[in-house]
């Protein structure tokens, strides 16, 4: 029957073509949408732009630097508090306070974990985009740039956990062995060392700013992160040596108007060394909750509230000297007018509020409260003459220190200083980089590097323990993760 | 002859083709040459009603006949001939031809439970054969309900079957079938209808399905890497033979909120508010203006109409079988201005082309279109202050000065414009080719293609401190395109008179291609004729997502059935599934399960005393979950891949940022579960009573995220880190009675018992989630608990004054009046080592009682389900952001001169987890009450009708629970998260009258 026929051929036809679909390739896609490391990545030098431009984005993380950061670098110090409400305690901020935090506390575990993706990203940028065929000088610029940022993403680990893993290399999908067996610490020297190699290389390729595109790390930014480097290594000679590049390469002054450095006018500007970019007001993105985090919780008429934290200490207060211009750019209080107009209510949870955090919702440009366009003052020149005077003095050159701690005084408003001998003037500098640099995350780093943490912050009321509290514990999560190879800070 | 006959009967007609031509292939005889002559003759069932389509064959000859309309047929036949007479449901008879030429059968209903034929995998099967735990649901039981789908309807009707449904209009249900088996995936089973298969059965009109039967154990095993979760298999209506039958069937009615929280009204709120207030220091709240007091629930719901008209065409020639249907489902759901319709129609056609060739074709239209409302409003209605007015005497919106997060939640309805439409068309053609006798190919082509759109609009508004100052409006489009190819072999013989055998082996290629994507515009006018991209400015148009995603997958796949006196049967199932998912060198995975069962009631050793019939069945089997690869994408087959970092904010605008994915799971593969099912099915009282019970353990090696360091990638890889065990034990029993043709009633009972257990989890991973979104996480999965288990602290009382906080370990910043925790491991310090376990949204013990009544033109039944044993989080009422609103419950807080020891005091602060917002998760609800009425066939006749029904009904009338939220039934995004109530969408009740109207 000639039908059937047909038929009978037909299901065979079937029978071949659905085997034929079971072939290996059929199943093996190349995977829709999605670019592979074997793809043309490496044609398109777009993208060595792009893997460097990862390593910044993990700047403006939350977890690298906003709430977490906070309460490390600032709430366990003696220039700020908790705030809030009492009952809202911002996940463990109370523990930052009150340094009762320990291995699981969520603070500890997301500035390991921020710190550790940007140092990720930094490798495969310093892995990929010698793969590039790009001109020399644009390889190493953007090399110069990621190894900044892993220097800089390193210097926060090694001052918050001390010696922490060193990785330097990337991995990949066959290779989950490697990983155990380099998720160890390294001492803190060999940090260090890393630290250092990587930033006096990005010294020597990185242009000068001007000629940098704005916002990217360059020259000034690498020697003045070296110069403090050397600082917490107690190199004086080096220290000073960087110090004074960037003082006399003529690019760099100290604005005359110390408020408004943290205003949306002055970013990257004359005093501006590094900053984080949070500066997009058109499609949210931003420092996402930086602002918000420490603006004031309650009402504020004409301006943004939030949440409460990170308020500055009476202690900070105190420290002012009579006339200081700092105290008002850096306290602002309930019921204050704010410099844009906006009325701060006096129902607000606390006394006062971070002033360098706060953001204008009427004269500047932000998103929303959460996507706030306010850059974060990483490095700025002011800090590099107190780096200049501390190491000076060190060397014995105190009125070079001395000369150089005037100007930043002058600026302040505030006579010179009428320390002397280089003991006083060691502690006069250490006083004023408190004032000058009060809630720019370094007052608890600064307070251990000078070997006085523990007796400043149990004057102010903090139960330090000597030979403990200088570090923070090691993420629990962490030390699981490398079964055990990872060891636990003294004390924890 | 009652609604249910009927329905059975219609099923009986799906089969009989199938059936005339396995009986002409059992025999090989010619016709004989003897001289025939014609038999009349007419086939009844036990109550004289004639029975349609029943096959009226000579034996040993393919002269066949089948009855029409009036139960009538007509055949050639010699003296002396046996005729064999068969109709499925009822005992085959055979009859010697005598002299005459009128003859009339009256046929018995056979064994209901054991010669029911049901749909298995690739086939059916008679239930006496099957090995496996399968629960059958016929269509009518679920089309009498409001239902947009029918899984549903399944919803207490079988054992082993969880079902969690919404009230939100076009959502399907939950279905988790003998437990939680998985971690990171959803539980659904997998769907097939009518041989495709899908995970989204809202196209399908519940009025078109004949039948549900869902796969439990090792019988999806067909299925491989989909069978993990179980099966449904979903068979539409086919044609009967005979004149053309029109049906409309019709109901329309309206959804009601039920069970609402009682909220506290504008003094209640503002004086606890502002005692919270108080105790920070802080002023009174400001008032919006002196008296509003408004009930948001109230202001953003209604009674929403539900209407539903189907029509359906049947009918055949013999050769050729057609069913046509359209409906039309509008459901406006309970959220002011939502509104949900859909349109389905049906095409279902068989020809028989030779008695060798049948070709055939399902295909489906369905058409929705829908104006959203989002769920939030329900949360927002929750949160907003009874304090702040509808609108203020300009007509403005009203608000609560100082509590930002629910604005006012009229507008948030009244502002959003979100429209979807989506086209999908499903369907499939086939052909049976007999190649042989008894040896049978069919191929099937199917697809499933589904093409959506939504167009979202946000106005320009203002009012306090809640604005938009840019109109912005998104657009987006996506697609999926499925195709399926299957090809079967299957013989069925006998080899003498007691073996048969009854093999299917197979192929299948499918492919799945999704995109979606969405632009966003800016500065649209606010006219919805102009809501298009072009009317924008230009410069602002974005792509803001791009997604595609493609799979395959390939499959060979075989069943071999071995039945010896139709009373010893052995079935193997063996799959071979190959996906584009996973990665290259595991791309394949193997698949089987093994069963066996003994008809025991047929030996002639049995005695049929206490049992009439009684069968014991026996199954192990590995199966397969591959969700996980369409969870993740392209994560796991692409093992190096370049992933987009957030942009950075250099002054010059936004950069994008690259990096690669560094570390994949090579091995990853399916997740895989290894069960055992034993089962013992029997009927009682000459089989009015049916039950079944049956044990289960299924282990299953499930998908968690696996830390890693986080410069290897911070989520985590993907590995099957953690075991699960379900084990449990259900039970069904159901009781017939007909007592005479006036008066019948059935009552049926079933009960699940599970127990879900983590047995593993490696690598100490610590799988915490259940996060509510204020900083706080609820929910550990740790080995010995099961999955998703609350972990909270123990709230031992209340501290009542300043010296009772010194005196014990406390959080910072107590007050008297707040919770005093338990110190678990007595350290005076209350941190997360003094959390415990307290329970799981995993139900110890589900059940469903149905009952149901015909007496006279009246029919009644009722449809109940419950659920035990578990826990449900009050998440909303543990999230309080500062001066939101509060429920009633707490107007009974502890002051300082109400001394409760219950209810803490007044605060605005976040809590901590506790045991006090972990609530029982008991419930029993009645699904549905219909009552109907039979018109009288003396008064329709005279107008065209026959068989005509008028009914009322209610779904949902009764819920009992004892948690004090909205709803206990609450799935959440997966098993980590699942039972907290931190979105509210209530429950409605449903209310309705209908018409089935058959016309003559």
């Amino acid at each position: 029957m000639k039908v059937t026929k047909i038929i009978a051929s037909l299901c065979v036809v079937a029978f071949l073509a659905s085997m034929y679909s079971c072939q290996k390739d059929w199943l093996s896609p190349p995977p829709e949408n999605t670019l592979i490391a074997t793809d043309s990545t490496f044609n398109d030098n777009e993208n060595a732009q792009r893997f460097v431009n990862a390593c910044y984005s993990q700047l403006a993380d939350w977890q690298v630097s906003v709430f977490s950061w906070t309460g490390i670098s600032s709430i366990a110090s003696d220039d700020a508090d908790k705030g809030s409400d009492p009952g809202d305690l911002g996940t463990d901020k109370d523990q930052m306070d009150n340094l009762t935090y320990g291995p699981t506390t969520l603070s500890i575990t997301e500035v390991w974990n921020g710190n550790y993706i940007g140092i990720g990203r930094c490798n495969q940028a310093i892995d990929n985009v010698p793969k590039f065929s790009l001109p020399e000088a644009d390889k190493n610029r953007l090399l110069g740039e990621a190894k900044f940022l892993r220097a800089w993403y390193y210097f926060n680990l090694v001052r918050v956990y001390g010696g922490v893993p060193l990785i330097t290399r990337v991995f990949d999908a066959e290779q989950a062995a490697e990983i155990s067996a380099a998720y160890t610490r390294a001492s803190e020297d060999e940090v260090y060392n890393l630290i250092i190699e990587d930033l006096t290389s990005a010294a020597g390729t990185l242009p000068a700013k001007g000629t940098q595109a704005q916002g990217r790390a360059d020259k000034g930014a690498s020697e003045a992160l070296l110069a403090k480097v050397y600082l917490y290594r107690k190199n004086w000679a080096k220290a000073v040596e960087l110090s004074e590049s960037v003082i006399n390469s003529g690019i760099y002054n100290l604005d005359a108007d110390y408020a408004g450095l943290w205003r949306q006018k002055s970013e990257n500007g004359s005093e501006s060394i590094f900053e984080i970019q949070g500066q997009n007001a058109e499609d949210g993105w931003g420092i996402g909750g930086y602002f918000v985090h420490q603006g004031a919780r309650g009402t504020v008429t004409d301006g943004y509230s939030g949440w409460g934290f990170n308020t500055p200490t009476t202690d900070l207060e105190a420290a002012y000297e009579q006339g200081d211009v700092r105290k008002d750019a850096t306290i602002y209080k309930a019921g204050q007018t704010l410099w844009d107009g906006a009325k701060v209510g006096t129902d607000v949870a606390n006394p006062m509020y971070n002033y360098k955090a706060y953001v204008s919702k009427n004269q500047e440009n932000n998103y929303d409260d959460w996507s706030s366009g306010k850059n974060i003052r990483v490095l700025r020149f002011a800090e590099i003459l107190l780096i200049n005077a501390e190491a000076a003095n060190e060397l014995g050159q105190t009125p070079k220190a001395i000369d150089q701690l005037n100007k930043v005084r002058k600026r302040a408003g505030l006579g010179n200083t009428t320390a002397s001998s280089q003991n006083d003037v060691r502690n006069a500098i250490w006083k004023e980089r408190r004032v000058e640099l009060a809630m720019e995350h370094d007052r608890f780093f600064d307070l251990v590097r000078q070997g006085r943490a523990g007796a400043v912050l149990r004057a102010h009321g903090k139960a330090f323990v000597d030979g403990k509290h200088e570090r923070f514990p090691i993420p629990l999560t962490q030390i699981l993760i490398s079964n055990g190879t990872l060891t636990q800070n003294p004390g924890y | 002859m009652n609604s249910n006959q009927t329905k059975l009967k219609l099923k009986a007609r799906s089969f009989m083709i199938l059936l005339a031509f396995a009986l002409t292939c059992l025999h090989t005889l010619s016709a004989s040459n003897f001289v025939t002559k014609p038999i009349r003759g007419k086939v009844t069932d036990e109550k004289n009603q004639p029975l349609i389509g029943a096959v009226v064959q000579v034996k040993g000859t393919e002269t066949a006949a089948i009855t029409d309309l009036n139960g009538n047929f007509e055949i050639e036949a010699n003296e002396n001939d046996v005729i064999v007479l068969t109709y499925i449901g009822y005992d085959t008879q055979e009859f010697t031809v005598g002299s005459g030429n009128d003859v009339f059968f009256s046929m018995k209903p056979s064994n209901a439970q054991l010669d029911e034929v049901i749909v298995v995998a690739y086939g059916t099967q008679k239930k006496r054969a099957v090995t496996g735990a399968i629960s059958t649901v016929k269509g009518d039981q679920l089309s009498k309900q409001p239902l947009l789908t029918a899984v549903q309807g399944i919803q207490g009707l079988a054992p082993g079957i969880q079902v969690v449904g919404s009230s939100q209009p076009g959502t399907q249900p939950r279905v988790t079938i003998r437990g939680l088996n998985t971690i990171l995936t959803n539980e659904n089973p997998l769907y097939v209808v009518d041989g495709i298969l899908t995970d989204d059965i809202t196209n399908i009109n519940t009025n078109d399905i004949l039948s549900v039967d869902v796969l439990k154990d090792g019988s999806a095993a067909m299925y491989g890497s989909r069978s993990a979760n179980g099966v449904v298999l979903i068979t539409t209506k086919k044609g009967a033979s005979g004149a053309p039958k029109f049906s409309i069937d019709a109901y329309t009615g309206f959804r009601k909120l039920t069970n609402l929280v009682k909220m506290a009204d504008r003094n209640e709120y503002l004086t606890y508010t502002n005692e919270a207030r108080l105790y920070e220091g802080a002023n009174s709240i400001p008032v919006f203006d002196n008296s509003a007091n408004t009930d948001w629930f109230k202001e953003i719901s209604r009674n929403g109409v539900l209407r539903n008209i189907n029509l359906n065409v049947n009918g055949g020639t013999g050769a050729l079988n057609y069913l046509f249907s359209v409906g039309f489902l509008k459901d406006e759901g309970v959220i002011k201005g939502a509104d949900y319709n859909r349109i389905t129609i049906r095409s279902n056609n068989e020809f028989t082309v030779s008695k060798r060739l049948k070709l055939g074709n399902t295909f489906s239209i369905g058409l929705t279109d829908s104006d959203n409302k989002s769920n939030g409003v329900f949360t927002d209605a929750y949160r907003a202050s009874p304090a702040a007015p509808l609108f203020d005497t300009k007509g403005n919106y009203g608000y609560q000065p100082g509590l930002s997060a629910a604005g006012n939640p009229l507008a948030n309805i009244e502002l959003q414009n979100d429209f979807s439409k989506a086209l999908r068309l499903q369907g499939s053609i086939y052909g049976d080719f007999q190649l042989v006798k008894g040896l049978v190919f069919r191929s099937s082509l199917g697809i499933d293609r589904v093409n959506n759109t939504q167009t979202i609009y946000d106005p320009v508004y203002g009012y306090g401190t809640f604005k938009k100052t840019v109109s912005e409006l998104k657009s987006s489009e996506g697609a999926r395109k499925y195709w399926l190819w299957n090809n079967t072999l299957n013989l069925k013989t006998m080899i003498g008179d007691d073996h048969s055998i009854d093999v299917t082996a197979g192929m299948s290629s499918e492919q799945s291609n999704d995109y979606a994507r969405q632009f966003r515009v800016a500065n649209v006018p606010n006219q919805e004729n102009l809501w298009y991209l072009s009317k924008g400015d230009p410069s602002t148009l974005t792509l803001l997502s791009d997604n595609g995603y493609l799979l395959r997958q390939s499959s060979i796949f075989g069943r071999a059935n071995y039945s010896f006196k139709n009373r010893y049967n052995l079935s193997g199932v063996l799959r071979r599934d190959g996906s584009s998912a996973f990665p290259k060198d595991k791309k394949y995975g193997n698949f089987y399960s093994v069963g066996a069962s003994w008809i025991v009631s047929d030996e002639s050793f049995f005695s049929k005393g206490l049992f009439e019939t009684l069968k014991v069945r026996l199954g192990v089997a590995r199966l397969g979950n591959d969700a996980i690869s369409r969870l993740v994408s392209n994560e796991l087959s692409a093992l190096l891949s370049v992933t987009n970092t957030s942009p950075y904010a250099f002054p010059g605008g936004l950069v994008q940022g690259i990096t690669f994915d560094q570390l994949k799971d090579a091995a990853a593969t399916w997740e895989s579960t290894k069960s055992i099912d034993a089962g013992v099915e029997f009927g009682m009282f000459n089989n009015k009573l049916l039950g079944e019970i049956s044990y289960y353990n299924k282990l299953t090696s499930a998908y968690v995220r696996v830390p890693t360091p986080s410069f290897v990638d911070p989520n985590g890889i993907l590995s099957q880190a953690a075991d699960v065990r379900n084990k449990g034990l259900e039970l069904a029993l159901n009781y017939r009675k007909f007592v005479n043709d006036d008066f019948s009633w059935k009552v049926g009972i079933n009960t699940t018992f599970n127990k879900n257990n983590v047995e593993a989890v490696r690598g100490g991973i610590d799988l915490k989630e259940g996060g509510l979104g204020n900083g706080e996480i609820t929910t550990s999965t740790v080995q010995g608990q099961p999955i998703g288990s609350f972990w909270v602290y123990d709230v031992v009382g209340i501290f009542q004054n300043q010296a009772e906080i010194d005196a014990s370990a406390a959080v910072t910043g107590t007050l008297p009046g707040d919770f005093k925790y338990r110190d678990v491991n007595s350290d005076n310090v209350i941190d997360e080592r003094d959390r415990i376990f307290a329970g799981s949204y995993q139900p110890k013990m589900y059940y469903g009682v149905n009952a149901g009544l015909n007496y006279k033109s009246f029919d009644f039944s009722i449809d109940c389900y419950g659920n035990r044993g578990n826990k449900v989080y009050n998440g909303k009422k543990a999230v309080r952001f500062g001066n939101e609103n509060i429920e009633a419950s707490r107007l009974d807080r502890w002051t300082a001169t109400n001394l409760s020891t219950t209810e803490y005091r007044a605060s605005n602060n976040i809590p901590k987890p506790s045991t006090y917002f972990v609530e029982s998760g008991d419930f029993f609800r009645i699904n549905n009450v219909t009552l109907g009425y039979k018109l009288p066939e003396s008064i329709i006749n005279n107008i065209g009708l026959t068989n005509t029904r008028l009914f009322v009904s209610a779904q949902n009338p009764v819920i009992r629970k004892k948690f004090s939220g909205f709803s206990p039934e609450l799935p959440g995004s997966n098993a980590l998260n699942s039972g907290i109530e931190l979105g509210v969408y209530p429950t409605s009740a449903t209310y309705m009258v209908g018409l089935n109207i058959n016309f003559k």
